[in-house]
């Protein structure tokens, strides 16, 4: 079977060792190179490479960042230089990596490795993977969306609140709405609770866009935002909500 | 060690001080009808030998610090010693004039110093007790003085363990990443990668060599900056460009080692490093008021907040507490991150550049390496 690979690492230095040994390797073809992450998403989108060699330290979008948006389409072999938080998850993982500088031989049994893993058909833990790689954070600075090719980044105080769906989460962010294979729960734990709360089993409300709540019939309470939208609040959300405000 | 025992000259000028009670208490004994050199004759020898008595004053003050011990037990123990010390050169002193007393000259004189008994008794208590005061106060003259050494001492091994820590601060993620562009240069480039081999030879070498010294020319801690940032352009390409501008006489200015390379590594790997495409590194130094000013300006990634500035933190902070700790508020370092400019401003005190020029006579400081064609108010710094 031959292999379609995309080098994605922002050295212009490192994508150039790596196209050389893969130029002795049989049965693999260099679909892309791409200089960042969000090349990367793209080349993804639009070529469906079987495989990634995955640069950990690049701008803007890390390593681990384009996993989480890509991760199920698509094999990955890491490369860093050093970078501790990230080789013990790949440890952990059980997942390929190299580390800079590194010969032919090295990247060649990598890919061997991959070729059996295509041929089991295992995943990757994307969402662990990406959670132990990388120092903790004490919450989110903003949401990575996918759509298609692109990327959307969205910075937290810009998102107004969060609407479940099924299996997607829906961002509403600057008068537009933005798409996302996660839950609510995992969004929960991922933002600063001091800003943005459950107050409802569908919906996540930032408080800064909070103008008001209303009471109608039977105790139904409803937050009323600055640009006059209404979201309804739940029992159990109200009582999330004052401890919040301090009621 | 005995602390006057152990010192000649300590003990000449302890012996004069009780040669001199000696004469004064011969004076009194005048007045008691002691002739002049019957009273010398007499009191001389035991005063002599008193002194030394007096010494052990030390062992007293030794067993029972002031710190440690209870008033009471001083008291007792100063009390219980001078007692004993006065009452053997009591028997010292009847010893002494009994054999005196053999001599006709000085029969008559030992009836008389009978009388002065008691009397020679307290004064020797007296002086046992000023001894030993006075020794308690050598004791704490010489622990304050201990203390102060062992805090100098301090200072040097904190200094030293810095500037160790600073040598093994070269960055894995550089040295990896270094290697991995002469990896990649090798295939297609062999002399490019025999460039960068030498560059980061020299790069590593001069860190070692810089961070033995107190203080360096800035040309030398510029010819360092520039090698970094020739060796991060290989790695980096057109996302990093530099732009400098030195003043002439600035770069005879003496600095610590690694003030600046640091700031540099910071700009780099916490900015450019994090931007897509790039940006510019300004650098500006000047002389100003008997200051060095050191403007380090670059781009960073706004969007991941304040994580930039924070994250740069280590290099800032060393460089910062050093700075602290020679030239106190002498020295400044003003950081500010806005409007997506990270600009770092260091002033240093140039009082010691005149040391510089004789330390140059002697070895002239290497050229340093930062390339800025492309601005015609950017040159290469001349040899001063």
């Amino acid at each position: 079977m031959r292999l379609r690979v995309a080098i994605v690492d922002d050295e212009d230095l490192a994508r150039t060792v790596v196209r050389e040994y893969l130029a002795g390797i049989a049965d693999v073809e260099i679909v892309a190179e791409c200089a960042n992450g969000f090349e990367a998403v793209k080349a993804v989108s639009e070529l469906q490479p079987d495989l990634l060699i995955l640069d950990v330290q690049m701008p803007k979008l890390n390593g681990f960042e384009v996993l989480e948006l890509v991760g199920r389409d698509v094999a990955v072999v890491f490369v860093t230089a050093y970078d501790q938080y990230a080789i013990r998850a790949f440890e952990v993982h059980a997942v390929d990596y190299l580390l800079k500088p590194f010969g032919a031989d090295r990247l060649s049994a990598a890919i061997d490795r991959v070729r059996e893993r295509l041929g089991r058909g295992e995943a990757l833990p994307v969402r662990q993977l990406a959670a132990d790689g990388q120092p903790a954070q004490d919450h989110a600075r903003r949401i990575l969306v996918r759509d298609g090719p692109r990327v959307h980044v969205l910075p937290v105080e810009k998102i107004d609140y969060i609407q479940a769906q099924d299996d997607y989460v829906c961002f509403r962010c600057e008068g537009k709405e933005y798409l996302k294979e996660q839950t609510l729960g995992e969004l929960e734990r991922l933002l600063d609770a001091a800003r943005f709360v459950r107050i409802h089993r569908s919906f996540i409300l930032n408080l800064d866009r909070l103008a008001r709540v209303e009471t109608g019939e039977r105790e139904n309470r409803l937050a009323i935002l600055a640009d006059g939208r209404r979201l309804p609040i739940s029992r159990a959300g109200h009582a999330r909500l004052s401890a919040l405000l301090g009621q | 060690m005995h602390p006057i025992l152990g010192r000649i000259d300590r003990l000449a000028a302890y012996l004069a001080v009780w040669l001199g009670a000696g004469v004064l208490l011969a004076g009194l004994y005048t007045r008691f009808g002691l002739g002049w050199i019957e009273a010398l004759a007499l009191l001389s020898p035991l005063f002599l030998v008193y002194a030394f008595v007096c010494l052990s004053a030390w062992y007293v003050s030794r067993a029972t610090p002031l710190t440690t011990s209870s008033i009471l037990r001083v008291l007792l123990s100063s009390a219980a010693a001078s007692t004993f010390a006065s009452a053997l050169w009591l028997a010292l002193a009847q010893a002494w004039i009994a054999a005196l007393s053999m001599t006709a000259a000085f029969a008559p004189a030992a009836d008389r110093y009978a009388q002065q008994l008691p009397f020679m008794f307290a004064f020797g208590i007296l002086l046992f007790l000023l001894s030993l005061a006075f020794h308690y106060v050598l004791l704490a003259f010489e622990s304050a003085l201990r203390a102060k050494r062992r805090q100098l001492e301090l200072e040097v091994v904190t200094r030293e363990a810095e500037l160790r820590a600073l040598r093994a601060q070269i960055d894995p993620h550089f040295l990896y990443n270094s290697l991995n562009s002469i990896s990649a240069l090798t295939g297609s480039d062999a002399a490019g990668a025999r460039r960068m081999c030498l560059l980061l030879g020299e790069f590593l070498r001069n860190t070692l060599d810089v961070s033995a010294r107190q203080r360096i020319p800035l040309a030398e801690e510029l010819a360092l900056a520039g090698r970094y940032l020739k060796i991060e352009q290989v790695r980096f390409g057109s996302r990093l460009r530099v732009e400098q501008r030195v003043d002439e006489d600035a770069a005879a200015c003496l600095v610590p080692p690694l003030v600046l390379q640091p700031l540099v590594e910071n700009a780099v790997t916490h900015g450019i490093a994090k931007l897509l495409d790039g940006g510019l590194v300004r650098l500006d130094i000047s002389q100003s008021n008997g200051s060095l000013v050191i403007v380090l300006e670059n781009p960073f990634d706004g969007d991941s907040g304040g994580a930039t500035a924070r994250a740069g933190g280590m290099g800032l902070d060393n460089v910062r507490n050093r700075l602290d700790a020679m030239f106190g508020r002498d020295a400044r370092m003003d950081v500010r991150a806005q409007d997506g400019q990270f600009r770092v401003e260091l002033h240093i005190p140039t009082d010691l550049a005149a040391d510089l020029r004789q330390t140059n006579s002697a070895g002239a400081a290497p050229r340093p390496a930062i390339s800025a064609e492309a601005d015609p108010r950017v040159r290469p710094i001349e040899e001063p």
